[in-house]
């Protein structure tokens, strides 16, 4: 693990929240399938997720990833995030787009 | 009623992007230049909201002829540069109304702003008759369609204010998918559903009628049709899925598409859970999804990802397509207990 990834992770799961409407999401396991019971991430929030991630961290995870195997765990999706990049995330509306 | 229309610019106002081709940039949509000037006439206001540099915008108001009482171009929400031209304008949110080619940014400034009127480009194009554009005549139809979309605002309202799961909310509000072999009078409702279906489109190859007519009555092949509706309202036919079956023990699905009224429902899930057990059932071992890779349908890439399909890595072709697949043994994905399923042969 980086230094940025349990930054970028605690982030990750204010974002999960506010793209699911669901409060109990902020203290999920980095380890939690995103995908199937549990979490039970839908195309909308896994879309809206993608773009908060892309606008956040300049991270577009959807072009360099086909299958979309980051978004396993919110811990694997950190993970992907913080090898691309040094540092948290950016102020908001700072990042590049 | 609605006093200002705010517009998304790319494949929105303009029939295509704006930065994707600098020398030649895109023209105006006809059909809703058309809207802009109607709308205009009645005393609308419009706002321009893009992820664009300002200079779109003065592109937009010169190949338009329309002027625009606000605009906000930068990378923020959508719902951020509603909001702020809504004050701006001194107007309400429930006097304003936004329009997006892009499902997903509807979603969000629908979440973010129930109040607000939020409509794809082809509803926008149809909403100048509806009541709440002030048209000098209202027809039964318009006022129709105008019901249906408030039907879609208090579903948003209640879905907004409800402490529970997605799953919990789509329960509690009756959600009803039906699942069935598709008839010869589904075959319009298809094309248009092929037509108007990017980001939940797997082909990316819009059909005519008469190619579904022939799909639906070819033996070897399956086409289904989705239906969706709940205590809120009748969606009628949301999707469909066209399956080859095939005797090695493949059961491959050159198309799957969803409705953008069915997102965040459960009903693409559902059906890609249905095809993964239908398959298995009839004995077949693995379920292909042939689909098209493009930033536009990630959504769809999503939902193949959710049901535990994987592609070969770097697999997208020369025509762009790579084949997401998964065996059929072991678990399979959920088809939640709402969901009928018509006779199937
Ligand atoms: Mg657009």
């Amino acid at each position: 693990m980086t230094g940025a990834e349990p930054a970028i992770l605690d982030d990750l799961r204010q974002l999960l929240v506010t793209v699911t409407g669901r409060p109990d999401l902020g203290s999920v396991a980095a380890q939690t399938p995103l995908f199937g019971a549990g979490v039970g991430l839908d195309s909308l929030a896994g879309t809206m997720l993608l773009r908060q991630v892309q606008r956040r961290y300049g991270v577009d995870v959807a072009a360099e990833d086909l299958n979309l195997d980051a978004l396993e765990t919110l811990g694997s999706l950190a993970a992907f995030i913080a090898e691309r990049v040094g540092e948290g995330p950016w102020p908001e509306g700072q990042g590049p787009c | 009623m609605i006093k200002c229309v705010v517009w998304d610019i790319d494949n929105t106002v303009l029939s295509g992007v704006y930065l994707e081709s600098p020398d030649r940039l895109p023209d105006a949509d006809p059909v809703i230049a058309s809207v802009l000037r109607e709308l205009a006439s009645r005393g609308v206001l419009h706002a321009l909201a893009s992820r664009n540099p300002p200079e779109a915008a003065d592109y937009v108001r010169q190949v338009t002829g329309t002027s625009f009482a606000a605009a906000r171009c930068g990378w923020g929400s959508k719902a951020d540069a509603v909001a702020a031209i809504t004050a701006e304008l001194d107007l309400t949110l429930d006097a304003v109304a936004f329009v997006d080619d892009d499902m997903i940014e509807r979603a969000e400034v629908a979440a973010a702003l129930p109040r607000v009127l939020v409509l794809s480009p082809e509803d926008a194009a149809d909403a100048a008759s509806w009541p709440q554009f002030g048209p000098a005549v209202v027809t039964d139809e318009a006022r129709r369609r105008a019901e249906m979309y408030e039907q879609r605002r208090r579903r948003q309202a209640a879905s907004s204010k409800f402490a529970g799961t997605r799953e919990e909310f789509l329960r509690q509000v009756g959600t009803r998918v039906t699942i069935a072999p598709a008839v010869a009078g589904d075959a319009a409702r298809l094309h248009e559903l092929s037509v108007r279906t990017h980001q939940l489109n797997s082909s990316g190859v819009p059909l005519g009628a008469a190619e579904f007519g022939v799909l639906i009555r070819a033996p070897g092949r399956l086409v289904v049709a989705v239906r969706l509706a709940d205590d809120f309202g009748d969606d009628g036919l949301v999707g469909a899925a066209v399956t080859e079956l095939d005797d090695a023990g493949t059961w491959s699905v050159p198309l799957v598409m969803m409705s953008c009224r069915a997102l965040g429902r459960g009903v693409l899930d559902s059906l890609l859970g249905w095809l993964c057990r239908s398959a298995a059932r009839a004995g077949a071992r693995e379920l292909q999804v042939p689909c098209l890779v493009t930033e536009r349908n990630v959504p769809m890439r999503l939902a193949l990802a959710a049901a535990g399909m994987r592609a070969a890595a770097g697999a997208a072709g020369a025509d762009g397509r790579a084949i997401f697949a998964r065996s059929l043994s072991g678990e399979l994905p959920p088809v939640p207990d709402w969901v009928t399923v018509e006779t199937v042969p």
